[in-house]
């Protein structure tokens, strides 16, 4: 017998059908190898009231800056969000159907969809989207971060572009900044003084934005602090007591003690 | 057909019908729903299982009757309220919608076709802050009539003890309550529904069913009610943080209501 908690057997029953499942056999215009984009910024990282998840705000389309204000870092449910880099359109598509998915479980079943299969659910949305994947026009390559209330800690998940999940110990980033944040990262965790899990919310942060910083300097397509609009990059928190976006006010203190302040000097 | 053509025994069908499905429905436990500072309120009293269900964001769903028809009717409404949502978008879920193009069809189709057997259910459905209002109620009845309205609602297993339980609430201030305030006055409420409900014959004179509602020894009815039954609350609360209004009732956020119902 059905159970009828599956969100996307009711889309299917509507007649929605997945971008990529339709899309197969379209062709891009030149015989692309295969290459996900990628361009931005994002990282994730257990903190010591569980997980932080920064993005920039910045979106392109080849060396053209479209977009100073996109949100990267997308909320799923109260505990979980799930942080994109690559082809907005089909990450924000699949943000959705996740969102509605958890939701539509618990109501209609009466109980809350397990981590375990919040994990698999995203994993298999990646897999459907794998014919635009491989041509090279809609590939997403999540970050997937969440509290887990059984284990009374962060949980942070990457996947590839087929849809294989993850699980970062420490701390993991994606998109086209991260190499040249990913050495950082592991140098500041190792001999920073102190590792990231030992952080408070305000020292957490303090590092993400200097992170991010150091991305957009070497990589064109990350976003860094826009001083003419006052946008900042969106951080979150995920902590025992929920999801928190993190305020204007509060980024813009953090920023000017860590980023251009005091506390920019040493890590 | 054969009934169709004997227009007096096509109505003694109908009127057998609804007699079969008062008398299944009538004892049952009643729910009330009213407005607060904060949001909307469902309150009932069950044994254990589950009556009040989360629809969607800011909608909820609670019957009277057979439950595995409630379980059918709630599925429905879920599954609609995730459609519209999802292909359209949040702010196009309205509880319109889902009373007069899915429970009330179904329902009345339910209670038409005479070879199976009917929803054994009257259904209460909420909608916080939504195009219509700020505290919404539809009510939809075993045969698909549908009823809105505004600030409190309630429905037990009668319709004379729905009449008496709102006429109980209607002078509430539903902006204006504190949440254990509109507790206590559901459950002063849902008494006189029990009440009534319980009753061998329900008069059906208006006078003397006020007058009865009025007589109903409330404190009484709750006291014994509470010996074998719990009290489950459910809120849409404008100030929980997100999208997302639905929250359980801790006993003791509603303990100053309760205090005065319970057996030392």
């Amino acid at each position: 017998m059905q159970s009828g908690g599956d969100f996307v057997d009711l889309l299917r029953q509507s007649g929605y059908r997945f971008p990529g499942e339709n899309l197969g056999d379209v062709q891009s215009e030149r015989d692309l190898p295969f290459e996900p984009t990628d361009a931005t910024t994002i990282l994730a990282f257990q903190y010591a009231d569980g997980v932080l998840v920064a993005g920039d705000r910045r979106a392109t389309a080849g060396n053209m800056v479209l977009y100073d204000r996109a949100d990267k870092v997308i909320d799923l449910d109260a505990y979980s969000v799930m942080a994109i880099s690559g082809s907005p359109s089909i990450a924000f598509e699949i943000a959705r159907i996740l969102e509605h998915a958890f939701q539509y479980y618990r109501r209609r079943l009466l109980q809350e969809m397990s981590l375990q299969a919040k994990l698999r659910r995203l994993s298999l949305l990646i897999k459907d989207n794998l014919p635009l994947a491989m041509q090279g026009i809609g590939a997403v390559i999540p970050i997937f971060a969440t509290y887990d209330q059984a284990d009374a800690r962060g949980k942070i998940y990457f996947y590839d572009a087929l849809g294989a999940q993850f699980e970062s110990a420490d701390f993991t980033t994606t998109g086209s900044g991260s190499p040249a944040i990913r050495g950082a990262m592991y140098y500041l965790n190792r001999w920073g003084g102190r590792r990231f899990v030992e952080m408070d919310r305000d020292a957490a942060i303090g590092h993400a934005l200097q992170l991010l910083d150091t991305a957009s300097e070497y990589d064109s397509a990350t976003g860094r602090y826009e001083r003419s609009a006052d946008i900042f990059p969106s951080v979150k928190t995920i902590t025992a007591s929920g999801l928190a976006e993190i305020e204007t006010e509060a980024l813009r203190e953090l920023y000017v003690q860590y980023v251009d302040g005091e506390e920019a000097g040493r890590a | 057909m054969m009934l169709s053509d004997e227009p007096y025994r096509w109505a003694e069908a109908v009127a057998n019908r609804r007699d079969y499905i008062e008398d299944q429905i009538r004892t049952g436990s009643p729910v009330v729903g009213v407005g607060y500072e904060d949001g909307i309120l469902l309150l009932t009293l069950s044994q254990s299982q589950q009556k009040v269900f989360e629809v969607y964001d800011r909608l909820l769903l609670a019957g009277i009757g057979h439950s595995t028809d409630i379980e059918n009717l709630r599925q429905a409404a879920i599954d609609m309220a995730h459609s519209i949502g999802f292909n359209y978008s949040e702010d196009d879920v309205t509880l319109r919608q889902i009373v007069y193009f899915g429970l009330g069809p179904a329902m009345k189709a339910g209670f038409d076709d005479v070879v199976r057997s009917p929803f054994l259910a009257r259904v209460l459905l909420a909608e916080l802050d939504g195009q219509e209002g700020a505290q919404i109620f539809y009510t939809v009845d075993y045969d698909g009539a549908f009823y809105r309205h505004e600030g409190c609602v309630a429905v037990g297993g009668v319709v004379e003890a729905d009449v008496m339980m709102v006429r109980e609430l209607s002078g509430l201030d539903a902006e204006a309550l504190s949440l254990s305030d509109a507790a206590g006055a559901a459950l002063r409420a849902w008494a006189i529904g029990r009440w009534i409900g319980k009753m061998d014959e329900v008069p059906t004179d208006a006078e003397e069913l006020e007058q009865v509602a009025g007589e109903v020894d409330v404190v009484d009815v709750l006291v014994t009610a509470l010996k074998d039954m719990e009290v489950e609350a459910v809120v849409l609360e404008r100030s929980q943080l997100g999208k997302n209004k639905y929250r359980n009732v801790d006993a003791e956020e509603i303990a100053p209501a309760l205090a005065q119902f319970k057996a030392d």
